[in-house]
């Protein structure tokens, strides 16, 4: 045990990839359900976000999750020489659009399109598919102590008019929420993205990332270092897993009338502590700072009863379930460029190791996710100065699902490391490099190996790249070649049906252009 | 530490935390994070599931008593292979699994059985005319695992347990034929048609499909209102979402590896029977074509290799010429004894009571062994499941013919490379399988037959085989009747027929004479009615590979009264005189005595049985 542990902990320290004992497959089942249209995005929400360097003190938010700034100090009282305090300003309000976006189109070299050759849950990005949110606010201030904003993000999957030919847009509902900030409290309902740090070379939010519809609140603690933040929330995704509709005898006349059979929403409860450890004496980084943030979630589903529609219409029921979840991360910044770093930790049990826009397909004899586990340590960094910068991410996963066979698909242990170094040319162009090395270790027999079926990707990539709004990782919008390059072990090759491609290729050509911006986006500080 | 000044408090400044404490910090924090974590071991294959190393787990086969497993139907072990369940539904999947045949591997242990004879482990097509292919004998792919079932693995894991519990494993294969996997296009249309005509009244009522159209000896011929137009066409079927996709591998997925001629009409023809597709749409293979045949033989001398299995039980033997069986048992053994195995069983089914038939297939190049059909006929159903039906029931001389033509009809030298036992002494009996009706459907209820059956099963010369579910009385009748549910029964070991058996078991496991002695019919009769040896038929098991053991075995088949050896004065006579013999299958155990001639009167009640051992060979705690 204790060499696990050391393992792990030398692996996140020299971030070796060769460490990353991990498999990869297509889009697995334990990941969240991508959004429709978006393949790509098979580890979670398909929205990304710049890796979050902790904002500057003045005002202590965490990606998403808006907590009210420290509150403004009351003017001195008279007949000590304070001047008289200003009246009280009138309430005062304004529209606000914001955008993320990506768009990029490619070709594979040989006459096909560019497709995304990840082997792991949350691969590199490099050959991500399109997508794209557009966002308006409302924001209101009615006193200093007192503000509201109403936000609702549109988002847009591929395939895109232009490519296909098909008029009918994918569109998601991300955000339509309201929240209301009053002194150091800050409470919301609706519909949100309501989630933490990501590691933005893997498009993934390793501690905290809640697709969810509920509510929450934050109160920033007097010393303005700490936040605690609270939320609830409830899916019901359309599959027989959670929901069912079926079709009764109408209780007059005749016919048939639908009627819902399986109701069984997933609520989940998040806590979440925030403390700011802020300017840190560094040699030469006045601005330093670090954070630690301490995460829990609670799952549970109810029972409930299913009709099997599909073979017998027999009512089969469906037990309750349950899960939890612990998680750490620990962020450190310099103040200078974005540069930091975020450390991740997470643990999962049970119904809460699938996140809940993902239904589980393997289950324990007694058709729960008991002894389903999560297990994962994450690392995100960015680093710039003067003409460099380097941006890298990197993960150790295991996957356990609760399936009584010790062989399943859903039995893993995987991990990825992604470098992009860049040197910027001038104050807008840059060129960048990226190597990475993925890797999913599946309990499933490699008849030829006779172990598990290890299915692996390096890949190498050079984007040249046009920033119009400066030199940095995260400036943007930012234009785009891209050249990518994977080679597909034979394991990964062995995932696919044999009559598609990708059963075949041992090499992956990714050529294409791209481009992708963010601004004023709720979502992205 | 500072001193503070008069008058002043010391300000509390918080002091953040220098470098070297931040790097500790984080360095902590990884250590921590890596210590709280729990246990995350590295996926891996049990050992258990890698490729095994091929042994011989068999001494002699006449020690095994066979189990045979529909795999569907015994447990269900892991419940993510329940894919198209419908429970209740005999002709649908019901959810076991291999993993569910480990887990209950005691249960075969109590049971007393050493051999698995489990369903086919291919992957099939999944269903057809509303029926699914549970049983495993709609093959599609013979080089992949039935997912249903399980996956590589989990078959290696059950088939290593089982090894470690004493027991073997027997693959079901099949040659004869494949799934439904082409339709003939008859009238080239490109469609897989079925067509209904006639009025009923002024013409009959035919149905025609191309999926499965009459036999022709021509090949099945496309012919459109304008008359034949040749041979019609084999179209591969695509549909993959039930499987029904071209099979595997190589060959088998071409039209030339079938006949092509259409569904077997009678089956006394031998071109039909050898060369016309088996009812349902199965489609016959050319298996005369010798890539053919190097396909078979690789494809299950493979699935013993990877698995380790210890036989095979071959599905319609008599459909397929004896040139493949020659060509497939020797090319088998041979490659199994060059990787480790030896005493390969390979036993067939020919679905047949000729004897001469049966064993042409046991002649010197081929088989181990055969279904001993003839005797299910001609002794389980005639003699013992008519017990409650006197008029209808035939007298035990007939067994003794039966018997007689064995020596006549089968092998009587072992194969070459084979288990080292003639055919005649391995022949494997069995009451019903899966094919048939129950015995207890058929002896509409009576137990009392039913175990009677079972000591005639346990107690006679060959190897015994118990169809599933038969230890629970199930009395299931045609298929899929006959195909039930075991793990209803919450695999009771407390049943009357279950101990019965169990004794049986140990008895023959106990007594070398039951398992290795050659036979002698001391008594049998025409006699079924009131007389003294109504029923009667005794045979000794001794000699041979027994050496001196001894065990002579009386019947009374008959279900009215209590019968003996004896009519109009003439007496049995056994091989041993002045001799005690115990009744080891009474637990009181009665002892009979044979006089100096060797004269032995024995009676036994109604539908019941004396299994005879000396007094000097009986073995106690049995």
């Amino acid at each position: 045990m204790a060499k696990t542990k050391l393992l792990l902990s030398m692996a996140i320290l020299v971030a070796i990839p060769a460490t990353a004992r991990a498999q990869a497959e297509p889009p697995p089942s334990d990941a969240p359900a991508p959004p429709a249209g978006s393949p790509s995005s098979a580890s979670g929400a398909s929205t990304d976000a710049p890796s979050t360097a902790p904002a500057p003190p003045s005002s202590a938010v965490d990606s998403s999750r808006d907590v009210a700034p420290p509150a403004t100090p009351p003017p001195a009282p008279p007949g000590e020489g304070a001047a008289l305090a200003p009246p009280a300003s009138a309430p005062s309000g304004h529209f606000e659009f914001g955008s993320y976006g990506r768009v990029r189109i490619a070709s594979d070299g040989r006459g096909g399109t560019g497709r995304q050759a990840n082997v792991v849950a949350h691969g590199t990005r490099i050959d991500e598919e399109s997508y794209a949110e557009l966002e308006l606010r409302r924001e209101d201030t009615f006193t200093p102590d007192i503000r509201t904003k109403v936000v609702a993000t549109l988002a847009l999957f591929p395939p895109f008019f232009h490519f296909s030919g098909d008029a009918t847009q994918q569109i998601a509902m991300r955000n339509l929420f309201a929240q209301g900030t009053y002194g150091p409290w800050t409470m919301w309902v609706g519909s949100r993205m309501y989630r933490g740090d990501d590691i933005y070379l893997l498009d993934w939010w390793p501690l905290d990332n809640q697709n969810t519809v509920g509510g929450g609140a934050g109160v920033t603690l007097p010393d303005n270092d700490t936040m605690v933040q609270a939320h609830v929330g409830m899916q019901r995704l359309d599959n027989a897993y959670q929901h069912q509709d079926i079709q009764v005898v109408a209780p007059f006349g005749v016919g048939a009338q639908t009627i819902t059979k399986l109701d069984r929403p997933r609520l989940v409860e998040t806590l979440k502590a925030t403390h700011f450890f802020r300017h840190v004496p560094l040699r030469g980084m006045a601005k330093a700072g670090f954070k630690v943030i301490v995460y829990g979630e609670a799952h549970e589903l109810s029972a409930g009863t299913v009709r099997d529609t599909i073979t017998n219409n027999e009512d089969r029921p469906v037990p309750s379930d349950s899960g939890w979840l612990v998680g750490t991360q620990l962020g450190f910044w310099t103040g200078e460029r974005d540069t930091h770093v975020n450390l991740f930790f997470r643990h999962a049990r049970g119904v809460a190791a699938y996140d809940p826009l993902a239904v589980p397909t393997t289950f324990a004899n007694d058709k729960t996710t008991s002894g389903s586990t999560e297990t994962l340590v994450a690392i995100g960094a960015n680093y710039e100065r003067d003409m460099f910068g380097v941006v890298a991410g990197g993960y150790l996963r295991a996957f356990r699902d609760g399936d009584p066979s010790p062989t399943s698909t859903q039995k893993y242990d995987e991990g990825t490391l992604v470098v992009r170094p860049q040197v910027y040319i001038g104050e807008h162009f840059g060129v960048a490099v990226e190597g990475s090395f993925q890797e999913r270790r599946l309990a499933i027999l490699d008849p030829k190996a006779n172990a598990p079926l290890v299915a692996s990707a390096l890949r190498g990539g050079i984007i040249p790249y046009f920033s119009p709004s400066g030199r940095g990782t995260y400036k943007r919008p930012q234009l785009r070649i891209i050249y990518a390059v994977t080679a597909r072990s034979d394991g990964a090759r062995a995932l696919y049906p044999a009559e598609d491609i990708f059963a075949t290729r041992k090499t992956e050509h990714f050529i294409g252009l791209g481009a992708e911006w963010w601004f004023n986006s709720s979502s992205y500080p | 530490m500072k001193p503070t000044l008069p008058g002043h408090a010391r300000p509390v400044i918080p002091r953040a935390p220098g470098a070297r404490t931040v790097r500790r910090a984080l360095l902590g924090a990884l250590i921590g994070a890596a210590a709280l974590a729990p246990e995350v071991g590295c996926v891996s294959i049990p050992a258990a599931e890698k490729q095994p190393i091929l042994a011989t787990h068999v001494a002699d086969w006449r020690d095994e008593v066979i189990y045979q497993v529909l795999v569907d139907r015994f447990a269900d072990g892991d419940v993510n292979n329940d894919y198209a369940v419908r429970s209740g539904s005999l002709a649908r999947f019901q959810g076991g699994d291999w993993k569910g045949i480990e887990d209950h591997l005691d249960y075969f242990t109590s049971l007393g059985v050493t051999t698995l004879w489990i369903s086919p482990v291919v992957k099939n097509i999944e269903t057809d005319a509303d029926v699914d292919s549970y049983h495993g004998y709609w093959a599609q792919d013979l080089t992949q695992v039935n997912p249903h079932f399980g996956d590589l693995a989990s078959l290696r894991s059950m088939i290593a347990a089982a090894h470690n519990h004493g027991l073997k494993v027997v693959l079901d294969i099949v040659t004869n034929h494949m799934g439904q996997i082409f339709f003939y296009d008859i009238n080239l249309n490109g469609h897989p048609d079925v067509y209904v005509s006639g009025t009923g009244s002024s013409s009959a009522v035919t149905r025609s499909s191309e999926y499965d159209p009459d036999f022709d000896p021509r090949g099945v011929q496309a012919q459109t209102s304008l008359g034949l137009d040749g041979r019609a066409p084999i179209i591969f079927i695509n549909d993959p979402t039930i499987n029904r996709v071209p099979p595997q591998p190589g060959i088998l997925g071409t039209a030339r590896a079938y006949h092509g001629l259409g569904r077997i009409l009678n089956y006394d023809i031998p071109v039909q029977r050898l060369t016309g597709d088996f009812p349902g749409g199965l489609k016959d293979v050319a298996t005369e074509d010798p890539e053919v045949r190097a396909t078979m033989i690789d494809a299950y001398a493979r699935w013993v290799e990877l698995a380790d299995f210890d036989g095979f039980r071959i599905d319609t033997v008599k459909h397929v010429e004896h040139e493949f069986w020659q060509e497939f048992s020797q090319g088998v053994r041979k490659r199994l004894a060059a990787s480790g195995k030896h005493n390969f069983l390979m036993f067939g089914e020919a679905f047949d009571g000729n004897d001469e038939l049966l064993g042409s297939y046991t002649v010197p190049g081929e088989l181990d062994s055969v279904f001993y059909f003839s005797q299910h006929f001609q002794v389980f159903d005639d003699i013992f499941k008519n017990a409650h039906n006197p008029p209808s029931q035939h007298g035990t001389k007939q067994i003794e013919g039966l018997w007689r033509d064995r020596e006549k009809y089968y092998a009587k030298v072992p194969q070459e490379n084979g288990i080292g036992i003639a055919p005649t002494k391995a022949l494997v009996n069995f009451l019903d399988n899966h094919d048939v009706s129950r015995f207890l459907f058929d002896a509409k209820g009576d137990k009392d037959a039913l175990r009677n059956a079972l000591t005639f099963l346990m107690a006679e010369q060959g190897i015994p085989c118990l169809y599933y579910g038969t230890e629970q009385d199930f009395a299931g009748g045609n298929d899929p009747a006959n195909r039930e549910v075991l793990w209803k029964t919450g695999f009771d070991t407390t049943g009357d027929t279950f101990r019965h058996f169990s004794k049986l078991a140990r008895l023959r496991q106990g007594y070398l004479a039951l398992r290795r002695g050659d036979t002698t019919v001391r008594w049998s009769t025409t006699h079924t009615g009131g007389e003294d040896d109504a029923g009667i038929f005794a045979f000794e098991r001794a000699g041979g590979d027994a050496q001196d053991r001894y065990a002579l075995i009386v019947f009374n088949t008959n279900a009215k009264k209590i019968s003996s050896t004896t009519d109009n004065g003439t007496v049995m006579s056994v091989s041993l005189q002045g001799k005690t013999f115990v009744d080891v299958l009474d637990p009181l155990q009665p002892t009979f005595t044979s006089d100096a001639g060797g004269f032995l009167l024995v009676t036994v009640p109604a539908q019941s049985a004396r299994i005879l051992v000396p007094q000097d060979q009986v073995v106690t705690n049995l």
